[in-house]
């Protein structure tokens, strides 16, 4: 199954400026899009919208199909929540088989509560459950209804470090042949779960490409920012480039692991050091700005060191492409 | 907010114990002071004893002058109470409690209110989950609702008359001295209760719920009776009998409506008239006098502490479980 998003809404509350969201993408069956963003950029509106909880311009298309004016309960998409969401009053095992009343074509509950490890918890209700086994419980409840496509708003956001990391590689393994539209502000979960990645900003995709393209090669500022890369301006790191060449106003984007210390390059002082689970993270100022780098043999604060950016891993971005 | 704050003063001044030392210092005064002739002189001895529980609490001075004065209000409210019950006659207790009339009374007391209860949540639920969802214009509603509790109840008699009696939507009901009059009366009387208790009730839930029912394929129907009321239902059951509660006191409205009421009495199998049980007893009171009248209300009042400790057990367990 296949889902194709275009939609435009607005939406106000009390004390806030109306908030727009317009976004067009594609999720190909089977396929996991995960729409990465900071809070507050729309993701969750742009997940119940296309679940169908709020009223919209545009189309939402199933498998080639239009849905748009389809209710929430006519559309079979599954919804795993950030807050789980279960049903306080039920079982562990009526969530799971809540849906599969109104899905004939559902999955077995207690093949799912087996399949992911829960079935010791099918009689206790979800206030004694960890978040942990909430969230799978709330995954196996939208599994159960075999849904065209899985929606997931933020689902292992709630939970402790380990926790979310054991169930952030059992969920690439649930929802591995699943068309599923994710959405995360997390980018190791992005990197872990996505076979696309679309960034989110102010209601807008600004960028949608594969976790390498998006990564390696952000298309503005923020992405780069958000994604965990460098972004500096060219003029300041110019001697960092091979062949020295910069434009006014240009900026060089580059992820930290990529940045070279000690061989050739532009100068720049070592400002902060710390130790990180692989190697050190070291922050090198130049001219009031600083990139970050890792490097197994850190250099003293205080410093100076040299710098290079390998010319086939810096991004030259225009500050114009930001709308900032 | 006063209570808040007093029930912080003595959980830190102390354990069960302290209150228990208290509580029997306090009956000891009282009984000296009411053996003597003298209780008024136990109120004295009752704020004095508030406010240096107060003082003794962790909010000092403060402490000791909102003790002081939140105890004048706990003494208005119970002081008639614990004189009532020392001065009831048992004798007229036991009476009223064998008379056939106050048992008609207590019958129609119950079943009345119990009736306008069921139909303020037949209707006021699917209002309550309404205005807990919200909608345009939903001010004017809000205020209709709250109506009742703003008018007066004798107004809201002649209201009832108005719209429902001879002249009104339908001129073929009668409901003057009749139980549908009765119901009537006490449903626009008690409604508020029943839709804002139920509403409260549906507000409290996450609307993240509606929407996962929603989309594993309930339709809204079904995500309301399979979601939305079971988890209401406290609020639901809680504005059920709170609107039973405020019926059974009702006495403006009926007494203009329904002063005299005439209904099916299964225990006679056979129609019968008796009064609510308000109405029943300022009867009471202006033909017979305080002490027979003190006999009925201490019936109706084990009948409504009864309510009262029902409706609190279900308050507790909210607070107990939690949102």
């Amino acid at each position: 199954m296949s889902l194709e998003v275009d939609v435009a809404a607005t939406f106000s509350a009390t004390g806030a400026e109306p908030f727009e969201i317009e976004v067009s993408l594609s999720v190909g069956t089977g396929e996991t899009l995960v729409v990465l963003g900071p809070s507050g950029s729309g993701k969750t509106l742009l997940l119940e919208t296309v679940a169908g909880y709020h009223g919209h311009e545009g189309v939402v298309r199933a498998d080639g199909e239009d849905v748009t004016d389809r209710p929430p309960e006519d559309r079979d998409f599954g919804f795993v929540f950030q807050n789980y969401a279960l049903f306080p009053h039920m079982t562990v095992r009526e969530n799971v088989a809540f849906g599969t009343r109104y899905h004939p074509e559902g999955r077995d509950p207690e093949a799912l509560l087996s399949e992911l490890g829960i079935t010791d918890l099918a009689e206790r209700t979800p206030r004694t459950l960890s978040g942990g086994e909430a969230q799978r419980v709330a995954l196996a409840r939208s599994l159960a209804i075999r849904p065209s496509t899985l929606l997931l708003d933020e689902p292992l956001s709630a939970l402790d470090v380990p926790t979310r990391e054991t169930l952030r590689t059992d969920l690439a393994e649930t929802i591995a042949d699943v068309t599923a539209l994710y959405v995360t502000h997390n980018r190791t979960t992005a990197l872990e779960l996505a076979d696309r990645i679309a960034v989110m900003r102010d209601g807008q995709v600004v960028q949608t490409g594969s976790p390498d393209d998006v990564f390696e090669h952000p298309a503005t500022p923020f992405v780069a920012g958000f994604t965990g890369s460098n972004c500096v301006p060219a003029v300041e790191w110019a001697d960092a480039v091979a062949d020295g060449t910069v434009a006014e106003g240009e900026r060089l984007a580059i992820r930290p692991e990529h940045v070279v210390l000690g061989e050739s390059g532009a100068t720049a002082t070592v400002e902060r050091a710390t130790r990180g689970d692989v190697g050190h993270r070291v922050r090198l100022g130049r001219e009031g700005t600083a990139v970050e780098a890792y490097t197994t043999d850190p250099p003293a604060v205080g410093d100076e060191t040299t710098v290079r950016f390998p010319t086939d891993r810096v991004t030259r971005l225009q500050r114009e492409a930001d709308r900032d | 907010m006063s209570s808040v704050r007093q029930g912080v003063a003595i959980g830190t001044a102390g354990k069960a114990s302290v209150v228990l030392a208290v509580v029997t210092a306090q009956a000891i005064a009282f009984g000296a002071c009411y053996l003597a002739g003298v209780p008024t002189l136990y109120l004295g001895v009752a704020i004095l004893t508030g406010a240096f529980l107060g003082w003794r609490s962790d909010l000092g001075w403060f402490g000791l002058g909102i003790a002081a004065f939140g105890v004048v209000l706990l003494l208005a409210l119970g002081m008639p109470l614990v004189l009532f019950v020392l001065r009831l006659e048992p004798d007229l207790v036991a009476e009223a409690a064998l008379s056939p009339d106050v048992h008609r009374m207590l019958y129609l007391t119950i079943y009345g209110p119990l009736l306008a209860a069921l139909v303020a949540l037949l209707f006021g639920v699917p209002l309550a989950f309404l205005l807990a969802r919200g909608f345009a214009g939903q001010a004017i509603v809000e205020s209709l609702v709250d109506l009742p509790l703003v008018v007066p109840h004798s107004v809201a008699g002649i209201l009832i008359l108005f719209g429902f009696g001879r002249r009104g939507l339908f001129p073929e009901l009668s409901i003057l001295t009749t139980t549908v009059g009765l119901v009537l009366a006490l449903t626009f009387v008690s409604s508020p209760y029943a839709v804002n208790a139920a509403r409260e009730g549906f507000e409290a839930i996450d609307d993240r719920l509606e929407y996962a029912a929603r989309s594993h394929g309930a339709s809204p129907f079904e995500s309301f009776r399979r979601v939305q009321v079971p988890l209401a239902a406290r609020g639901i059951l809680t504005g059920g009998l709170l609107a039973w509660a405020r019926s059974v006191s009702e006495f403006g409205a009926v007494a203009v409506v329904a002063y005299s009421v005439r209904f099916f009495y299964p225990v006679a199998w056979q129609e019968s008239v008796s009064q609510l049980a308000p109405v029943f007893i300022y009867n009471t009171y202006t033909s017979q006098g305080l002490a027979e009248a003190g006999a009925v209300s201490a019936i109706l009042l084990l009948l409504s502490g009864a309510v009262f400790l029902a409706i609190r057990s279900i308050a507790y367990d909210d607070a107990r479980v939690g949102p």
